[in-house]
């Protein structure tokens, strides 16, 4: 009997071992829910492409214990016994934590980042697109324009996906364009902030009006960058009217076709009335004169001009045949009521000096200085 | 006499069975191989989670040979490795599937908008070829150069899509057509300023 009882004894203590020993699991179950949840976490802040160092330190860690955890799941250990596996997930979901923190911090901090750049440029695109159409640059920026407006959408695209990394990359590129198209600007119509060009132009405006008033006769000074014609009267200003210009007005002419308005001493050659000129009232030009004619030889012997260039012609002051038009073919075109008062006012023979500017602080100088500014700003 | 042989026999058995246990180099370097299929395939892009978690299968399943490889050779096994392997490849397998899938997606997508683009910059084209000729071109020199332009960046799109950077040629084709959109209203407005074509006029 005794014998019996010492076997149901020791029967108990084996069945209670065995069922404590089942129990223990060498991985608590939470704990691995924990370390997915954080994986997750991970990839929902897209840690694979924008951190794929963390996220690869990471994985390949849980990865391999994952599957020591479900290799060794026919390991037997004490309830008391310490688990090297489980130790070596807490540090792993510890780490785990960490880098979700330092990713969401990363990534806001990135967001802020990338959405102010965005912005900016945005801000700069619009900025500058008015400030070369103020100065007739468009054309003259070719491609430039266009390839730059690209990259500031793509910069806003890839950010809206929250594809930061590619945002901030078309963002540089689009810094990068608007700094080539304000060196370009700068190269082309650079004369216009140089002190010496537009002493010369000064000059030239002087001489005009100082021989019409020796002359006591009348001379006509345009200002391209202002877009203004002045009428002279005896060396005193009578009149000033505001202008439109070439579609790639504030540049010196240099062949046919290429929408700039000459610059230099030109006198009037003919007078077109009602019926003799679809633009209302017009005054013929001597352009090309002897002077363009040596610089445009020049230019086309040095390669600046192609060979199958012409010089081009029919340059005139003239009225509106379309109101609306905001632009010539490299003409000046003055609205009709002011084009009739100039027209009585001129005689054939009275000089016209077109220059590019008269001043310093000109419209093209001073949008050209704030295109310079803001790009070193971007 | 006849222990001593049972012996001998029990010895020669476990060096046997000793002998056998072998690292499945096939089985890695086809798992291997895998992974490499799979990031050929594009899988770093296009299942960027999944093919780390590839990454670490394989380094537990390096870390696992090299732990077998420690010990002494009696106790040497690699069934887990075994397990590793296949279960690598296995899932390789699997991304790479996932991975042409998606990357044919992003293609199919990014040609789509790349069609989407050309449309609207050829339709940008024909409303120039109705702009004036004669004097009244001034209204529209700006717009023709920005479409000249425009025709040049659906280069950048091809050139995109020739890289296989399909979110970025999707990317520029829709810039492109939205500037395409904006440039047509400009021409449409310019037209309406000007009439009809007048006789060109030497400038």
């Amino acid at each position: 009997m005794a014998l019996d009882q010492i076997h149901k004894t020791l029967a108990a203590v084996i069945c209670i071992l065995c069922f404590l020993m089942g129990c223990v699991q060498a991985v608590p179950p939470d704990l691995l829910v924990a370390l997915e949840a954080i994986d997750q976490d991970l990839i929902a802040l897209r840690a694979p492409e924008a951190a794929p160092e963390e996220y690869g330190q990471f994985v390949r860690q849980w990865v391999s214990l994952k599957a020591r955890v479900q290799l060794d799941d026919d390991l037997i250990t004490w309830p008391w016994e310490s688990s090297d596996l489980e130790n070596e997930l807490r540090r792993l979901y510890i780490m785990g934590e960490r880098t979700v923190s330092q990713l969401h911090e990363r990534q806001t901090s990135q967001h802020r980042t990338v959405q102010a750049k965005v912005a900016r440029l945005e801000e700069r695109l619009h900025t500058i697109t008015s400030k070369v159409e103020s100065i007739d640059g468009r054309i003259l920026l070719g491609e430039k324009a266009v390839q730059t407006d690209l990259l500031v959408k793509q910069a806003r695209s890839f950010f809206e996906q929250k594809d930061f990394q590619r945002a901030m990359q078309a963002a540089e590129k689009a810094d990068y364009a608007f700094k080539a198209q304000a060196l370009l600007l700068s190269q082309e119509l650079g004369r216009y902030a140089d002190e010496s060009r537009i002493a010369y132009w000064q000059t030239l405006a002087k001489q005009t009006i100082d021989w019409s008033r020796i002359h006591q006769s009348t001379a006509i000074v345009v200002s391209k960058a202002e877009r203004e014609l002045t009428l002279y009267k005896s060396g005193r200003k009578v009149l000033s009217y505001p202008v439109r210009l070439g579609f790639n007005g504030m540049l010196e002419k240099r062949f046919q076709g290429d929408g700039a308005t000459p610059e230099g001493r030109y006198r009037v050659t003919d007078k077109r009335g009602q019926g003799q000129t679809q633009f209302y009232r017009a005054l013929a030009l001597d352009y090309p004169n002897a002077e363009d004619r040596r610089r445009f030889d020049l230019a086309k012997k040095s390669g600046r001009i192609a060979p199958a260039k012409g010089i081009g012609s029919l340059i005139e002051i003239h009225g509106a045949d379309n109101e609306l038009l905001a632009q010539t073919l490299g003409c000046i075109m003055l609205d009709n009521p002011n084009m009739a008062v100039l027209y009585e006012g001129v005689s054939v023979g009275t000089p016209v000096t077109i220059v590019g500017a008269l001043t310093k602080e000109n419209t093209v100088a001073l949008a050209l200085s704030e295109l310079v500014q803001r790009r070193d700003e971007i | 006499m006849l222990r001593k042989a049972s012996l001998v026999s029990l010895c020669l058995t476990l060096v046997v069975i000793a002998g056998c246990a072998e690292p499945p180099t096939q089985q890695i370097q086809d798992a291997e191989k895998a992974l490499k299929d799979a990031q050929e395939s594009g899988a770093a892009t296009y299942n960027a989670d999944e093919y780390a978690k590839l990454e670490g299968t394989l380094a537990a399943l390096r870390k696992e040979v090299a732990d077998q490889d420690e010990k002494f050779t009696l106790f040497r096994d690699y069934g887990k490795a075994q397990q590793l392997s296949a279960s690598a490849k296995a899932d390789s397998e699997r991304i790479k599937a996932a991975s042409v899938e998606k990357k044919e997606e992003a293609k199919a997508a990014a040609l789509q908008a790349q069609q989407v683009a050309e449309e609207a910059v050829k339709a940008t084209q024909d409303l120039v070829a109705k702009a004036p000729v004669g004097k009244d071109r001034a209204a529209v020199e700006a717009i023709k150069n920005d479409v000249e332009g425009l025709k040049s960046l659906l280069k950048q799109v091809q050139a995109s899509i020739d890289k296989e950077d399909y979110p970025a040629a999707q990317t520029q084709a829709k810039a492109i057509h939205d500037m395409s959109q904006g440039v047509s209203v400009e021409i449409q407005n310019a037209l309406a300023k000007v009439g009809k074509g007048k006789p060109t006029k030497k400038k």
